[in-house]
């Protein structure tokens, strides 16, 4: 059975069931309860400042922590409890936050297994939202997983859908690495059918959602529906795509995006980063690094502009990266 | 036991340093802790504890000489007096000697640089690296393939579509295939292209033909999917030679500038095989200036890209009133610059050298020829004057101008030039 | 040097004070050991001792058990030995042998002994802090009685970490203890050029927190202030910030040429502070311990150590190919 939910729902659902699963999964971040349930009657919690997290303290009291506003204090202390037993999801409200809180993820949840020697593990998960598309502006919009992926020890992964990211979101907790979860605000916006019950998505295989045989297009969280978008305007005009949904940026699933280039010749990959050491500049590298006779045409990167994410809704819509750019790419290629 | 005294490592940086001073005699007692030596390094001076006490028994490096970190300074030993062997220690104790970079061992020469010179330059069609994959496969020369991507990019379909064409060619002499695209039923009809160009110059005749009759367009060697043999000149005797092969009984032969050169060859050689000619903006002897455009239309086949060659022709092929309507222009350049690139420069070469060779050999074997013959001229064709000569000195000959028209006039007049033909063709 | 009384507080047995001293003294012989090492141009890498400081990390780490984690600095083998970790493995390590405790991967300053609840050495000034108080929001999480003990230096309480660290570990009590190892110098510069107060216990205040000030160099008031402060922790009371005065005898790191500070200033410590020679002074005036036991010691710690040079020296290099392991557990 599966029913129409947001994205927010079924995040919301995936904590639930990995926090009734496994007792040593605790939630901490700023506002995850929020209000005054505790206190003052009539009052409701806030459950996130999307609401992801609401009426979890409830179901599980003690194990969902509010925090002070402290994000190097929010992901220091995860990586501590992970590193020391339990399996805490950690929330940084928005990704371009990581300016403040840096090092408990570049140089302890990334590093400590291999300084260790193998003998650590910090099954720790970092919920992030990020991406443009809600009029944040520049501190609340950006694209910062081409960041983590390029760490080493961390992997970093985001759905494309309500259901992927329960599925997502479950395997991160689960994963005895550090996960970076990133929450799109394109796919946050998203309603979609979801699996009831515990399922799992496995990290580091990337889904082929539309088969096609004369261009393969690259996206993940937000621009796999752009994606799609584009998909059907190109088979109206006889062009058949392919659309993979990457899944996981890091480990980046590089055998998918070959067999699917080998078998098209052209590739188009989405990103909504910008595009200089983006995930798009990565997998174009991948094509042509390992997939070179493969090339029909060449590989092309639909991405934002080398620019902060603006305001002005004109603006903002102008930053992100659309089908039309997409279909044009592929036109371009002949 | 005697312990070593090294030069040591104080920071990342440091690579040597030098000795300034020994404040202990040699066979002086040091305690642990005190100031054994003194090292300047990076311009600053240290004083260096000694880490165990004992006597200053042999100083390997005296002041002021700089050594590399780890180099061996000193011994310690636990007593003034006990057997010391300095050179054996030495050996033990001091760093082996550096060996050199090999680059700088004696006779060793490096090697130059590749200089940019050195390196082939100069634009190329763009072949997609899968279709040179593709060909590499299929043992074929992408660089032969025409291709139909944006900016004549070769794709891999352009080279499984040149391998398919290439199964159909036409064996014409030992190791020599020809492209040889045919269409319709009836009595065999031969297209002959000129210089440079594939049968898709006729494109606008061959359907049109093709209605009535079997229409065999050759492409000569070195052209589209016909074999490329490594030959001087491609004489237009072998041109004609090669068409012979490519039908049975008698044909009505048709051919443009030097393909009307080949069409006259066979017409000479073969006369039993003819049973009509068409000469399109022929000649039988090339003038200055059709030699210094075949120089130019090479030298820049060599240099540019195809749509800019087919740019740099387009004033010699075609007449004021095509060139004055922008989207004629441009439409023709565009086809030009298709069919140039199924053209290799060596090809245009080979071409070349066969039409130098034959001009002006046939001047007086013109009025030989007994076939009927059709001469097609343009008012306006700057590269081949004598057209109406030739039409003069061919016995029974007719001849059609078209007004307005370039030496290009199969394209620059395609109705006017097909409407000629079957006219023709069924007189005969 | 007239020794000073043992406080009554303290009531250990001769075992545990053999132990405290054995201890103690192999940290120093450890570090010393080192530096040699390093002067001879056998071990690579950024070593920075712990001599001078040994009381500290002993008298805090005798109250710990197997429940309990500690997170260490640059500045770590201190630690590590106090809890626990063994010296071979450790020389491995710094060695760089496939025998290290952490395969070579690690080296000095990313020392770690999961066993031990050895959370690692760091390199990042402060960001043991954060890790202590996970460890300890672990501990009350699951009620395991164990506490996070973070040792850090004076100039990790300038970080954001730390006080960010302590916001939380009290707000939430957290069984916590918060050791800062002011040993007066912050690299090369002096501790009251960028403190403006004059203990950094001071700072707890700012988080209602406890507070508690130890002489550094002395193991019997670190030792007694650190059972007051653990105590504490255990009892679900909430965290402590123990402030420990003490001198970092060497150099910052190993090769520091020490310009900028006086060879008075360190005499002094050395002669007149010295915590290794301040403890036996006082055991052996009380009777509690032998000169000659302690000389044992003295032995068996240098033998333990120069068998542990032989074993890393002889011991194997890591397989280069195994560069690219122990990056994820699963891939």
């Amino acid at each position: 059975m599966s029913r129409l939910l947001s994205t927010g729902q079924a995040i919301n659902e995936a904590l639930a069931i990995a926090m009734e699963t496994d007792p040593d999964v605790i939630l901490l971040g700023e506002d995850l309860v929020g209000g005054g349930t505790r206190e003052v009657e009539g009052t409701d919690e806030m459950g996130g400042v999307l609401g992801t997290t609401k009426g979890l303290e409830k179901r599980f009291p003690g194990r969902v922590l509010d925090t002070p506003i402290s994000e190097m204090g929010i992901l220091g202390t995860a990586v501590g409890a992970a590193a020391t037993g339990l399996r805490p999801v950690a929330e940084l409200m928005f990704m371009d936050f990581l300016g403040v809180c840096l090092d408990p993820l570049l140089n302890q949840a990334a590093k400590l297994r291999y300084m260790f020697g193998g003998k650590a593990r910090v099954p720790l998960t970092v919920r992030t939202v990020c991406g443009a598309g809600m009029r944040a502006a520049a501190q609340h919009s950006q694209s910062l997983y081409w960041m983590t992926a390029g760490i080493p020890g961390l992997k970093t992964v985001i759905p494309s859908n309500p259901a992927e990211a329960k599925g997502l979101l479950l395997a991160a907790i689960r994963d005895d690495d550090p996960v970076v979860f990133c929450e799109a605000k394109g796919v946050l916006m998203q309603r979609g059918e979801v699996p009831e019950g515990d399922f799992t998505i496995a990290i580091g295989r990337a889904n082929v959602v539309r088969t096609g045989a004369d261009v393969t297009l690259v996206g993940f969280g937000a621009t796999v529906s752009v994606a799609l978008a584009a998909a059907d305007a190109l088979a109206k005009e006889g062009t058949h795509a392919e659309v993979i949904d990457l899944r996981s940026v890091a480990p980046l699933d590089e055998e998918t995006i070959l067999s699917s280039l080998e078998k098209t010749g052209r590739l188009v990959v989405v990103d909504e980063s910008t595009p200089r050491c983006s995930i798009a500049s990565d997998v174009a590298a991948l094509c042509v690094d390992r997939g070179f006779d493969f090339l029909n045409a060449p590989v092309r990167r639909i991405t934002a502009p080398h620019s902060p994410v603006p305001f002005a809704a004109i603006l903002e819509d102008a930053f992100r990266p659309d089908a039309a750019r997409v279909i044009a790419a592929v036109r371009e290629m002949g | 036991m005697p312990a070593p005294i090294s030069m040591p490592k104080l920071g990342m940086s440091m690579q040597e340093g030098r000795v300034v001073a020994w404040p202990i005699e040699i066979g002086g007692r040091v305690e642990r802790g005190e100031t054994l030596l003194v090292i300047e390094s990076e311009k600053a001076e240290v004083e260096i504890e000694a880490t165990a006490s004992g006597f200053l028994r042999h100083v390997y490096v005296p002041v002021d000489e700089t050594v590399p970190c780890g180099a061996l300074l000193a011994a310690l030993t636990d007593t003034p007096d006990e057997p010391f062997d300095a050179d054996a220690f030495r050996k033990s104790n001091d760093l082996p000697e550096a060996p050199r970079p090999a680059s700088e061992a004696a006779g060793a020469t490096r090697a130059e640089p590749l200089r940019d010179a050195d390196v082939q330059r100069g634009p190329r069609r763009p072949i997609a690296p899968a279709a040179r994959a593709r060909a590499r496969e299929l043992g074929l020369d992408a660089e032969a393939v025409p291709g139909s991507g944006p900016g004549g990019r070769v794709t891999r379909e352009d080279v499984e579509a040149f391998a398919a064409r290439r199964k159909g060619r036409r064996p014409v002499a030992p190791g020599v295939a020809l492209d040889v695209p045919h269409q319709g039923e009836g009595d065999p009809v031969l297209l002959l292209p000129g210089f440079g160009t594939d049968v898709s110059a006729f494109a606008r005749q061959a359907p049109v033909l093709g209605e009535s009759f079997r229409v065999l367009g050759v492409n000569p060697r070195g052209i589209a999917v016909s074999d490329a043999p490594a030959e001087d000149a491609y004489d237009v005797a072998t041109m004609a030679a090669d068409a012979l092969r490519c039908f049975e009984g008698r044909a009505h032969v048709i051919g443009a500038s030097l393909g009307a050169a080949a069409a006259i060859e066979l017409a000479l050689a073969s006369p039993e095989r003819v049973r009509s000619l068409v000469l399109i903006t022929p000649f039988s002897t090339a003038t200055p200036r059709l030699l210094a455009v075949l120089d130019a239309w090479i030298a820049t086949a060599r240099e540019a890209r195809p749509a800019t060659l087919a740019a740099a022709l387009l004033p010699w092929l075609f007449g004021d009133a095509t060139l004055a309507d922008p989207r004629a222009r441009e439409r023709i350049a565009r086809g030009l610059a298709e069919i140039a690139a199924r053209a290799p420069v060596a090809t245009l070469e080979r071409q070349a050298a066969g039409l130098r060779r034959w001009s002006g050999t046939r001047e007086r074997d013109l009025a030989r020829i007994e076939a009927p013959t059709l001469i097609v001229a343009a008012d306006a064709d700057l590269l081949v004057p004598d057209a109406e000569r030739i039409a003069r000195a061919i016995p029974g000959a007719t001849l059609v101008v078209a007004p307005d028209a370039g030496h290009a006039v199969a394209l620059e007049a395609p109705e006017l030039v097909s409407e000629a033909i079957l006219a023709h063709l069924r007189r005969v | 040097m007239c020794p000073e009384p043992i406080p009554t507080g303290v009531a250990l047995s001769r075992e545990r004070l053999l132990e405290a001293y054995r201890t103690m003294r192999r940290i120093r012989s450890f570090e010393e050991k080192l530096q040699e090492l390093v002067l001879a141009g056998k071990m690579a890498g950024f070593l920075h001792l712990y001599v001078g400081e040994e009381a500290v990390a002993t008298g805090v780490c005798m109250h710990l058990d197997s429940r309990d984690w500690v997170t260490s600095t640059h500045r770590g083998h201190g630690h590590c030995i106090a809890k626990g970790v063994g010296v071979a493995g450790m020389m491995a390590e710094l060695f760089g042998r496939a025998t290290g405790l952490c395969k070579g991967k690690g080296g000095s300053m990313h020392i770690a002994d999961m066993d031990h609840g050895m959370l690692g050495a760091n390199g990042i000034v402060g960001a043991g802090i954060p890790l202590a108080t996970g460890a300890a929001l672990t501990a009350k999480v699951k009620r395991s009685g164990g506490v996070g003990v973070a040792f850090f230096g004076d100039g990790a309480s300038n970080q954001g970490q730390f006080h960010e660290s302590l916001n939380m570990a009290q707000n939430w009590k957290l069984p916590a203890l918060y050791v800062v190892e002011n040993n007066g110098w912050g690299e090369f510069t002096p501790t009251g050029f960028v403190v403006p107060v004059a203990d950094i216990a001071e700072r707890a205040r700012s988080y209602a927190m406890n507070a508690l000030i130890a002489d550094g160099m002395d193991f019997f008031d670190v030792f007694e202030k650190a059972a007051e402060a653990i105590a504490r922790a255990r009892r679900g009371d909430g965290p402590t910030l123990l402030e420990c005065k003490t001198y970092r005898f060497s150099g910052h790191y190993v090769g520091d040429t020490l310009a900028y500070r006086s060879k008075e200033e360190a005499e002094h410590w050395k002669q007149r502070r010295d915590p290794l020679e301040r403890f036996e002074h006082r055991v052996v005036e009380a009777g509690l311990l032998s000169s000659d036991a302690l000389r044992s010691a003295d032995g068996e710690v240098a033998a333990q150590i120069a068998s542990a040079v032989a074993a890393a020296e002889a011991a194997p290099l890591p397989d280069p190919t195994s560069v690219t392991s122990d990056v994820y557990v699963n891939g």
